[in-house]
């Protein structure tokens, strides 16, 4: 079996919610050896978010695959005893609990620092340790809301709307938190040490938002919600077709505007001043939405697909979940995968998000049931003490 | 002495244009790695995004190219490509998002260039995958999304579509991408064996929504915003007197709950049973929400947002006001995460950006360059890997 980028890699995974567990998810696709520490009863948020699929909360599942389960009460001293011999033996911990709830439970980094001076501490929260909202707790439609990101989101002259995909910051922190944690092992080798690691959803929400915050700078002016339009490149919008389908068309730069137009018999325009550039075509984007509009209300999307197509210019059609669950890109390149679970039956899940040619990530594996694991893990671990939680199997 | 980055004394060439690639290297280069960003004679097509434009740079360039050098090079000409496989030599990641196809033509893709260096981690971000007819098909922003169903969460249906107007699909997968860069070098450190990797923005996009697949598996009940998402109206918060804010009410109890619907003046919603269990479907993702919300919305009309928010946090809720970027940038709280850094570009002068997301206590991320004008360190750069600038580019 080929090596795992992350073999002979644990991590002690205290997270909740999504934030955390997504980010130990990725590792545990790398291939480090992911445990999973609930509280009894676990996470309320986690165990409560709806739908659920024999009567596991799908986010529960979702979150937590390629991870092991096990449960320790850490309000008691016996099973904070069990957790530090847990820490002597892992490389990375990762928590997101409000600030301050952790040190009362006595793994702060410097208690965890002190039993492991290896150990790569990552500190997430919504919005960090200072300030006028420090330890304040946050959920995606909170950090939502408050990072600016409704606010340029929106049909052309509405109001900015939010999100309803209701994970999606909390995803991008854990990808920021998985990128840091390879950052720092890297940097391990070099010094032999650990470290700590913070990051706060509001500035990885801010962060994602780099571009659009970066006309902000320049102009001092709030970027207004567009509909389907970029601001800054064009024509980049979804145009109506004759079947009364959008397509999505995206040009860059100015090759593709040539491609456009050739695509679309408007060859008199490659070389219109008014248009020639993708400054000039930004400028003028009102008046040349409504050449394109007109243009493409006098055939069907799928004919202007192959054209477009044809001419290299980046288009594709608004899809929904039934048609890429069997969309060959989607099959060929696994982004969607189907998966057998213990408790849960077949299921779709996320494809993973890289290959690895030469060590190979996943195979993707359901995590399991709150405490599942928790009398193999000690057992594996040499860890004889009892916990006071959780059923021994 | 001075902290240094993680990736101190690693180097990495990029051959990446736009958002998507330049926002990996980016991460890179905050992270203390040597980031050669090789760039055509027309230059990254980014430094044509706009405008807005500062004394002629483009601001979206300036936010995704610090901490990197710019070396010009035409790779339509033999002793550019050849300058190229040179530089990779020395290199310790290469990143391209050309497509395997082009790639290819070019004498650089990884078969071709991990005999010279077997220890290089190679990376190819594509918009769709390397697998499939849509292997080298171009990508962009919009595309994306409408690819990946985002705008399925968004607007209304029978309404035109809306995207989500942050640039997601090619930022997140700029992280990612930088994950597997990461790992690559991670596993050549305990290794010495490099790797191809390989990153899409479908694939990031689509792995993102994972939970809506798992959710439309086989649910025991057809109830949850990872499904109804679709269906439900745009979600504008709840407007007060002065504006919107966004509210959540988990940890209220029976005298809390009380409180609150009583300073509302709410009264008649204790007999409702869309508000029992202290409003917990009734706000939120409650099963109730978005059916209760003009009952909100009628108690909130003639409270300012800000006493509201203080209102709902005494109680025990959580609550924020809908911002928009002049009151998110003004707000103490960004001020104390010191969020914003500012760096001095020789053309543009001083411009502001966010700074790297994570802190690291041992080996901290950091600012060190501004965005460089095109070909800004061609001779640099080429001098000390023995190139002729003449011999180049014909």
């Amino acid at each position: 079996m080929a090596a795992k980028i992350l073999d002979g890699i644990r991590v002690f995974d205290l997270t909740i919610a999504a934030v955390g567990p997504w980010a130990t998810k990725l590792l545990g696709a790398l291939g480090a050896d992911v445990i999973k520490v609930e509280a009894p009863g676990g996470d309320r948020l986690s165990h409560a978010v709806p739908p659920m699929i024999k009567g596991s909360s799908v986010l529960y599942i979702s979150a937590n695959h390629n991870k092991r389960m096990i449960e320790l009460d850490l309000k008691k001293e016996a099973d904070r005893a069990i957790a530090l011999k847990i820490i002597e033996k892992s490389d990375v911990f990762v928590q997101n609990m409000r600030p301050g709830a952790v040190e009362r439970l006595g793994l702060g980094y410097e208690a965890v620092a002190k039993v492991n001076p290896r150990m790569i501490y990552v500190a997430a929260s919504a919005y960090g340790r200072t300030g006028p909202m420090a330890g304040e707790a946050g959920i995606d439609p909170t950090v939502q809301s408050f990072c600016g990101w409704c606010s340029i989101t929106g049909p052309e002259h509405g109001r900015g709307e939010m999100y309803r995909h209701l994970a999606h910051l909390d995803l991008t922190t854990a990808t920021t938190i998985t990128q840091a944690v390879l950052q720092a092992l890297i940097a391990r080798e070099r010094t032999g040490q650990g470290q700590l690691i913070e990051i706060e959803m509001l500035t990885a929400a801010m962060a994602l938002q780099t571009t659009r915050l970066a006309e902000y700078f320049s102009t001092g002016e709030q970027p207004a919600p567009l509909g389907s339009a970029a601001a800054t490149t064009a024509p980049h919008q979804a145009f109506e077709c004759e079947d009364r389908r959008y397509i999505a068309v995206g040009v860059e730069h100015d090759a593709q505007w040539s491609g456009l137009c050739r695509a679309l018999k408007l060859e008199q325009l490659i070389d219109d001043p008014r248009f020639a550039t993708n400054p000039a075509r930004v400028e003028r984007r009102f008046e040349l939405a409504a050449i394109l509009t007109e243009r493409f209300k006098t055939k069907p999307a799928a004919w202007w697909a192959i054209r477009l197509r044809k001419e290299n210019v980046p288009n594709a059609p608004f899809l929904t979940f039934e048609e890429l669950r069997n969309h060959p890109q989607v099959h060929e390149n696994q982004h969607i995968i189907e998966i057998d679970t213990p408790h849960w039956g077949r299921m779709h899940v996320d494809g993973l998000p890289w290959k690895f040619e030469r060590t190979p990530a996943g195979p993707i594996r359901a995590g399991g049931l709150p405490s599942e694991h928790t009398a193999e893990v000690l057992r594996e671990l040499g860890i004889v003490d009892q916990p006071t939680a959780g059923a021994s199997k | 002495m001075t902290a240094v980055g993680s990736l101190e004394g690693f180097r990495v060439l990029d051959l990446t244009q736009g958002l998507c690639g330049p926002f990996c290297t980016m991460q890179l280069g905050d992270a203390g790695a040597e980031v050669i960003k090789l760039e055509p004679p027309a230059g990254d097509f980014a430094r044509r995004i706009g405008p807005p434009f500062i004394e002629g740079e483009s601001a979206v360039f300036l936010s995704l190219n610090r901490n990197k050098k710019s070396v010009m090079l035409d790779l339509e000409t033999t002793s550019g490509c050849k300058a190229v496989a040179q530089l990779v030599r020395d290199a310790d990641v290469l990143v391209v998002d050309c497509g395997p196809t082009a790639a290819e033509k070019l004498g650089l893709s990884y078969e071709q260039l991990q005999s010279s260096n077997p220890k290089l981690v190679y990376c190819s971000i594509t918009p769709f995958g390397e697998e499939g007819s849509l292997r080298d098909a171009p990508g962009s922003e919009l595309v994306l999304q409408a690819m990946a169903e985002y705008t399925a969460s968004l607007g209304r249906i029978g309404d035109p579509p809306v995207r989500l107007g942050a640039d997601v699909a090619s930022l997140n997968t700029g992280i990612f991408a930088a994950q597997a860069i990461l790992a690559g070098l991670f596993h050549r450190l305990r290794s010495g064996e490099g790797q191809r990797v390989t990153v899409s923005e479908f694939g990031a996009l689509l792995h993102m929504r994972g939970i809506m697949w798992t959710s439309m598996s086989d649910p025991d009940d057809w109830y949850g915003f990872h499904l109804d998402h679709y269906t439900k109206p745009p979600d504008y918060g709840y407007q007060a007197k002065n504006g919107a804010l966004y509210f959540i009410l988990r940890r209220a109890n029976s005298e809390d709950w009380d409180r609150l619907i009583m300073e509302l003046g709410m009264e008649e919603v204790l007999a409702d049973p869309r508000f029992a269990d202290y409003g917990r479907a009734a706000t939120s993702i409650g099963r109730y929400a978005t059916e209760v919300k003009p009952i909100w919305e009628a108690a909130f009309a003639h409270r300012t947002r800000e006493e509201l928010i203080d209102l709902i946090k005494r109680i025990g809720g959580d609550a924020v006001p809908i911002m928009d970027y002049p009151s998110l940038l003004a707000h103490p709280q960004v001020a104390a995460l010191e969020a914003i850094a500012e760096i001095d570009h020789p053309i543009a002068g001083t411009i502001k950006m966010v700074r790297p997301v994570a802190r690291l206590s041992a080996t901290p991320n950091a600012i060190r360059l501004p965005p460089p004008t095109l070909g800004q360190h061609t001779e640099e750069v080429l001098r000390a890997a023995g190139l002729s600038i003449q011999r180049l580019n014909r």
